[in-house]
């Protein structure tokens, strides 16, 4: 059955349009205005790292220290960093914020994270599909109240199930809607999937349960991950499978979530997919959230990106982070 | 104002009888230059400027008519309140009763009722049909099916679109094509995972309805309550957490918990109530189900006995082949063949049926055979029954020959015209026929999963006939006897080798092709065939025989191809031996790399001709030279040089054909593939060249600019003069920007794997290139000419990107995502296997390992690779639905081969005026049994007989609406032709509208230019990109082609945008970026349960359609529209 599913079995936040020439013709080319950088500290043991200050970080890009615009903790309210280095509540004053590029017009863009789930209900899944459901269900009533939750599904399409909401039951009705079967393109819907993270502002996360095998993909993981890499998008994957029964698999699961900045997991069990949500959740209330407007820099390639610890003396302090991105709007 | 009478057809045609008022001359004026909201609001003003003229408010009237305007109704009701005062009755009348037709159209009967009244009141006669839906004239049979049908519908992949009659029909047909698999361990078929489902489904459905009681409602009282454990028990879950907001549902039986789930189950509600400790409380009333006949018919005594119908039903797939033959056919049909032969013995053919009994009608009980009595007697004599007899006649030609007869006889009762004239002359009849059946009929063409009569239906439905009467065999009998005698790919049949000699005319050839229309291996001599007949079809002057023998012994490798020669009806024999030439030398180069970048970068100048021809940027009367002037070179490359200076000569050929002002190269390409750089509308011609200049952009290409200076540059270093270091460091820059495809093989994995290979050598070596050295460590002048072949690389990309940016489809991901698309299209293919000149074929998809998907072969089929690769990042909107993957390439390529800049608002108001027309002849229809008749008769050349029976009996219940929705946009406008010239010269506002513009612009509303305007383009069909409309039947599902064919009829989607536009005031420059994005819309919304459900196709169209009209009519969007403006 090729038309329905249940025939198987038979950011840069913000972005502007600058106006350019070439020749005669208006080339309209996009420029990063905004980097987003999410990240967690943790020390030697994995214990997360609470209570840093904006005055406590160094942002890098090519080793050229950036200028912090706004801070955010966890699930805490972001602050605005003046010149000076001192805070301010950034939604307190979002007229001034609307006029600066790059700031959305939403003015509590930044509390929270924007959660997107890509929920794997492939072929692959059908055994676990229930469990997998539950699993995911669990974990949207745990969020935390400031975080908003978006539930993709897909098999050899994309489907919007539920679209980016604060509302956990309309999250869970729409997961509870979906539908098992069909092939699965797992990169091809991981892409859709960060498109539509990066159009919203903010801090985002998308979150891919599968059990790995793709079978209908047209783009390589390695170009999906290159788009979140870019967007500043972390992808958490949780894998259903053994970590040595696909090592293709596994091996680019642990690459795009290593290069995003996200984690995977490798969850067969119902209660280690459990963990793996946990584990999730337990980063984004720990994830601290760096905006900045870059220095100057001639690289139009590739840009490395590094945070240090002004306080870390000993360096005994590990920064997950992505490694940098490319300052161009792909889209 | 002049009375006039013109009650005939129920309509008026105040304007068109009388001489048409100075604001209406403006108007008109208006409306041709593009302004049709202009000219409305001058019409309206003049209506509200003097309410009581007659001419001022019929003219607003009948303009509104004209675009199927909102206001229309309202404004023929005021005109009709007008002319009551006036006394006029033979208007009045005449205005009513097109009102009443209009409120039909609209659904609503009440209006009809009360118009239809004022119409009697000034004395005509209506009766206005009776509305069926009457429970008490319900004489349907029914069956019941456990639970509500949304969940059995999920489970059973039905859509809930289906109307409810067609809804067994769609589950007999996923069971029959999904529902059992050949059995692992005996010749036994075994029920597949999603029939096992369907049928776990039922059984939980009726725990839930006994759980359910008399009242069929499923209720738990609060949390505690004790029903609330046992239906949680049903659906396979539990509470975690004692009641309150702590409960949660988990699942504790996973196969009952799937089949919750799956089936749509309102769980999370169910949740909210356990944890809010509210009442819970679901409907689960069994479905009523139509069924055929009766539940009785299908069932054996025995099988009655075994359980409720459904489950008989699923269980049983001959019975549900059965079920879907018969649901094919007309009622009529349907029910003289269940009276007149036994249920087992037509069961027996029920896979006949299924296949080719779309097409039988019993009419006054004879048989309506093709060829009518003319044929009437061969057909008798073949099948063994006189069509007199008409369920003996189908129930002898079911059982012939395992369904050859039957196949033959479906494949001519699609056609018309001299192709059927001819081919059921009864000699001829009989003769192909026996050629056909040949002496062994095993396997049936109804045997495997598609029909496989393919060949056949191709074969009569494609057959040019010329004026004489008899069938165009290109070339010479000679070519197709020798093709036959002597082929160079050794013998196509031996029988056929040896009765080649013999043959005298063309009755020979066509018997030798329906011959071979039997074999299940792959038939060349049609393929070619049609391919050439094709090429002869639309040529100034047939092409000689000579080439035709070149062409005929070159299929095989350069078949592909064959579409570029139709593009330009003007090329020479001597162009199209050229490019057979070319190709045969490319072949000839022993370097991998350098045959691949010396054919991409021809068949990308070739393509680019293409594109320009059908733009008509490039003027026909220039086409052959530039054609043969671009391959000339490519002739013998021998280095990257020469590589180079063919492709530098190929844009500059193609620059200079044509004309247009002085530009950069790179500018004027984009302008050229934009279709136009004299666009008045600049936003959407800006638009379009951006949408090419990302795709240019993220495939990092080289600009031609860029290119061709640093040519020049290299060239004069050359003499002397000194480097551009700026030009080539801006080449390294971009250069430096390409990367290797990230893949995670290994070189010896690569190499084994073959495909790939080379694109990575090709962009290994482009990565490779400093230029700037070259030229620095350049021992002599020499030395630095050769450099520019370091360029040819690059140059075939810049090319090759110019035809994927021009045919990028809608909702594209791949092209803004993998920076290597372009650059990885792969000329030469796998080892062992020459893809050069194939059609383009998309490989590695879901091969995560690799690079990404990419497309391999000849850019000859690039626009549908293209579509085929992007169509799965389109996300459909429905749930259960996924992307249709034969159709959605031809639809996507429909939306983006041809482009509308040459369109005239005159021309897409011609079509909307058809569509219109056609409306009103339904709405006409069903007012008048005379004319219902004539419409009928004029759909039946369109539609398939049941689809015009029930269309028939739509329109005598008076559901005009339905009626309407149940006819295509092609078949309408197909209908509307036909009775357009049968009822010339009668009145009627549309009929009068349409036959003025075809007075004041025959240039541009007749059919040959209309068909180009709004055509698709066809491939499969007719060999060629040229957009056309062949106004053929919607073909169905075939085997080797799947929907392909059926895709390539679909006719209905650019006309059906055309009358939207039309009707929206939008200019027709803007369907080049409106149609594709609907088309996007379109097919994000198909919900289709199976390959041939067309009718979710149509429904899909018309949301889209109801959407765009809502939002641009909603305040807001009038708002806007109004600040545009």
């Amino acid at each position: 059955m090729l038309i329905s599913r249940r025939g198987f079995f038979g950011a840069m936040a913000g972005a502007g349009a600058a106006l350019g020439q070439e020749g005669q013709r208006p080339v309209f080319r996009i420029k990063v205005d905004m980097v987003v950088l999410s990240f967690t500290v943790t020390d030697s043991r994995n214990k997360y790292i609470n209570g840093l200050k904006p005055s406590d970080l160094r942002v890098f890009e090519d080793g050229i220290v950036q200028k912090i615009s706004t801070f955010a903790e966890g699930t805490k309210t972001p602050v605005q960093v003046l010149e000076d280095g001192r805070t301010r509540p950034l939604l307190e004053r979002p007229a001034e914020n609307a006029a600066k590029p790059g700031l959305d017009v939403r003015p509590d863009a930044f509390v929270g994270t924007n959660v997107f789930v890509l929920f794997d209900t492939s072929n692959f899944m059908y055994r676990g599909f229930v469990y997998a459901e539950d699993a995911i269900a669990d974990f949207i009533r745990g969020l935390d109240r400031a975080d908003s939750v978006a539930v993709y599904t897909f098999s050899r399409n994309l489907s919007r199930a539920a679209l980016l909401t604060r509302d956990r039951s309309e999250a869970i009705a729409g997961l509870r809607r979906s539908v098992a079967g069909d092939d699965t393109a797992l990169y091809n819907a991981l892409l859709l999937a960060l498109r539509d993270a990066a159009k919203v502002p903010g801090r985002k996360v998308v979150i891919v349960f599968s059990n790995g095998p793709d079978n209908a993909s047209m783009v390589a993981p390695d170009d999906v991950r290159a788009v979140a890499e870019d967007e500043g998008i972390p992808i958490y994957v949780i894998s259903t499978n053994e970590v040595n029964k696909d090592p293709i698999s596994s091996g680019v699961f642990r690459r795009i979530a290593a290069r995003t900045g996200g984690k995977a997991y490798w969850a067969k069990t119902w209660q280690k997919q459990v963990e793996a949500f946990e584990s999730i959740r337990e980063d984004l209330g720990n994830m601290y959230t760096v905006t900045y407007y870059p220095q100057p820099n001639p690289n139009e390639g590739f840009r490395k990106i590094s945070v240090e610890i002004a306080s870390d003396v000993a360096k005994k302090y590990r920064v997950r982070c992505r490694p940098g991105y490319r300052p161009r709007g792909g889209f | 104002m002049k009375a006039f009478v013109v009650a005939f057809l129920g309509s008026i045609a105040l304007v068109s009888a009388l001489q048409a008022s100075p604001t209406l001359e403006r108007a008109r004026q208006l409306e041709r230059s593009g302004d049709a909201v202009g000219a409305r609001a001058m019409l309206a003003k003049a209506a509200q400027d003097a309410p009581e003229d007659v001419t001022a408010l019929a003219e607003y009237a009948e303009f509104l008519d004209h675009f199927d305007d909102p206001q229309c109704r309202q404004a023929y009701g005021k005109l009709l309140t007008l002319l009551g005062k006036s006394g006029d009755r033979a208007t009045r009348q005449a205005v009513a009763r097109r009102l009443v037709m209009l409120d039909l159209l609209a659904g609503d009967r009440a209006a009809a009722s009360r118009d239809g009244e004022a119409y009697r009141a000034a004395g005509g006669r209506l009766e206005l049909p009776l509305a069926a839906g009457n429970p008490a004239g319900d004489t349907k049979a029914y069956i019941q099916i456990p639970g509500p049908l949304r969940s059995f519908a999920r489970m059973a992949a039905v859509s809930t679109d289906n109307a409810m009659d067609d809804m067994m029909a769609a589950l007999a047909r996923n069971v029959v094509t999904n529902g059992y698999q050949a059995s692992h361990s005996n010749e036994a078929l075994e029920q597949t995972e999603y029939l096992k489902l369907v049928h776990r489904y039922l059984s939980q459905a009726r725990e839930l309805e006994k759980l359910a009681g008399a009242e069929k409602v499923i209720k738990v009282d609060s949390c505690d309550s004790p029903n609330a454990g046992d239906l949680l028990r049903i659906l396979g879950y539990r509470m975690r957490g004692g009641c309150g907001s702590e409960v949660v549902l988990e699942t504790v039986n996973a196969s009952r918990a799937f089949l919750t789930t799956d089936s749509g189950f309102p769980l999370p509600e169910l949740e909210q109530a356990l944890r809010t400790n509210r009442p819970f409380s679901y409907d689960y009333h069994p479905t009523r189900v139509p069924v055929l006949f009766s539940a009785d018919y299908w069932l054996s005594s025995r099988e009655k006995e075994g359980g409720e119908f459904i489950d008989v039903f699923l269980s049983d797939p001959a019975l549900c082949r059965l079920y879907l033959g018969m649901s094919k056919l007309d009622r009529t049909t349907a029910e003289e063949l269940r009276k007149g032969v036994p249920v087992q013995r037509i069961r027996a053919f029920a896979h006949v049926l299924d296949f080719f009994g779309g097409m039988f009608e019993i009419r006054n009980g004879k048989a309506v055979v093709p060829g009518g009595s003319r044929a009437a007697g061969a057909w008798a004599d073949l099948v063994g029954a006189p069509p007199d007899n008409g369920v003996a006649f189908f129930e002898k030609l079911i059982a012939r020959d395992d369904g050859w007869m039957a196949s033959y006889f479906d494949a001519l009762s699609r056609i018309q015209g001299p192709a059927l004239n001819y081919l059921t002359e009864p000699a001829r009849l009989k003769r192909f026929y026996a050629a056909v059946r040949g002496k062994v009929t095993s396997p049936g063409p109804a045997r495997p999963v598609f029909r496989s009569n393919a060949d056949m239906m191709l074969l009569t439905t494609r057959l040019e006939i010329g004026p004489d009467g008899k069938p165009h065999i290109p070339g010479s009998l000679d070519i197709w006897k020798n093709l036959f005698v002597d082929h160079p790919h050794g013998k196509y049949d031996g029988k056929l080798t040896k009765s080649a000699a013999g043959w005298k005319d063309a009755d020979d050839v066509l018997e030798a092709l329906f011959g071979l229309c039997r074999k299940a291996v792959e038939n060349e001599p049609l393929k070619i065939f049609m391919a050439l007949t094709d090429l002869d079809r639309d040529r100034v002057k047939p092409l000689e025989p000579d080439t035709v023998d070149r062409l005929a012994r070159a299929y095989r490798y350069f078949g592909s191809q064959f579409p570029i020669f139709n593009e330009a009806p003007n090329l020479s024999d001597k162009s199209i031996l050229l490019f057979l030439d070319t190709a045969e030398s490319i072949n000839k180069i022993k370097e991998p790399l350098l045959r691949a970048d010396t054919a991409g970068t021809m068949q990308a100048l070739v393509g680019l001709w293409q594109i320009f021809i059908r733009q008509g940027s490039l003027p026909l009367a220039r086409a052959d030279a530039t054609f043969s002037a671009i391959l000339a070179p490519f002739v013998q490359v021998r280095n990257d040089r020469e590589l180079f200076d063919g492709g530098r000569n190929g844009v500059k050929l193609l620059l200079e054909a044509t004309g247009g002002k002085a530009a950069r190269p790179q500018e004027r390409m984009l302008d050229l593939l934009a279709g136009t750089s004299d666009a008045a509308d600049v936003e959407t011609y800006t638009q379009v060249v951006q949408e090419m200049t990302r795709v240019l952009e993220a495939q990092r290409i080289v600009s031609l600019d860029t290119l061709l200076e640093v040519a020049d540059n290299l060239d004069a270093v050359a003499r002397g003069e000194k480097p551009n270091l700026a030009l080539l460091n801006g080449l390294s820059a971009r250069v430096n920007e390409i990367q290797l495809p990230r893949a995670s093989l290994t070189t010896v994995e690569k190499n084994a794997l073959a495909f790939g290979y080379w694109t990575e050598r090709h962009v290994e070596n482009q990565r490779r290139i400093n230029l700037r050295a070259v030229v620095e460590k350049a021992a002599d002048k020499e030395k630095v000419k050769e450099a520019r072949g370091l360029l040819a690389p690059f140059l075939r990309d810049t090319l090759v990107a110019y035809n994927y940016a021009h045919y990028a489809p809608p909702g594209a991901q791949i092209l803004y995502t993998n920076p290597l698309f372009v650059r990885s299209h792969d000329f030469i293919g796998a080892q062992g296997a020459v893809h050069t000149w194939r059609t383009t074929e998309l490989f590695g998809t879901g091969w995560p390992s690799n690079g990404g998907g990419r497309l391999v072969g000849s850019l000859a089929g690039l626009p549908y690779a293209l579509a085929e690769a992007e169509q799965n990042f389109l996300v459909p909107r429905q749930t259960q639905a996924l992307i249709w993957g034969d159709l959605v390439p031809q639809m996507m390529l429909s939306a983006t081969v041809p482009r509308w800049w040459r369109v005239t608002p005159v021309q897409m108001h011609w079509v909307a005026l058809h569509i219109r027309y056609a409306h009103s002849l339904l709405a006409g229809a069903a007012l008048d049994p005379e004319l219902r008749r004539e419409v009928l008769d004029a759909l039946s050349t369109q539609a398939v007989p049941a689809r015009t029976l029930r269309v028939g009996s739509l329109l005598a219940e008076g559901q005009v609406k339905a009626a309407v929705e149940a006819v295509t946009p092609s078949e309408l406008f197909a209908v509307a032709r036909l009775m357009a010239a049968r009822q010339k010269g009668r009145p009627g506002p549309l009929l009068a509208e349409i036959e003025r513009l075809a007075s004041e612009s025959p240039d541009q509303v007749n059919y040959r230019a209309i068909s180009a305007a709004f055509g698709t383009p066809k491939p499969t069909l007719a060999n060629s990109y040229r957009p056309e409309l062949l106004s053929l039947r919607t073909f169905p599902t075939l085997m080797g082609y799947s929907s392909r064919i059926m895709a390539e009829s679909w006719e209905s989607n650019t006309l059906y945008w055309a009358t939207l536009a039309d009707e929206m005031h939008v200019p027709p420059s803007q369907l080049n970026v409106r149609i594709p994005e609907w088309t996007e819309r379109l097919v994000e919304r198909i919900f289709a349960s199976h390959l041939e459900d067309w009718p979710a196709v149509l429904r899909s169209l018309r949301l889209v359609g109801e959407d765009v009209r809502a939002k641009a009519r909603s305040p807001l969007g009038v708002e806007q529209k109004a600040a545009l403006e």
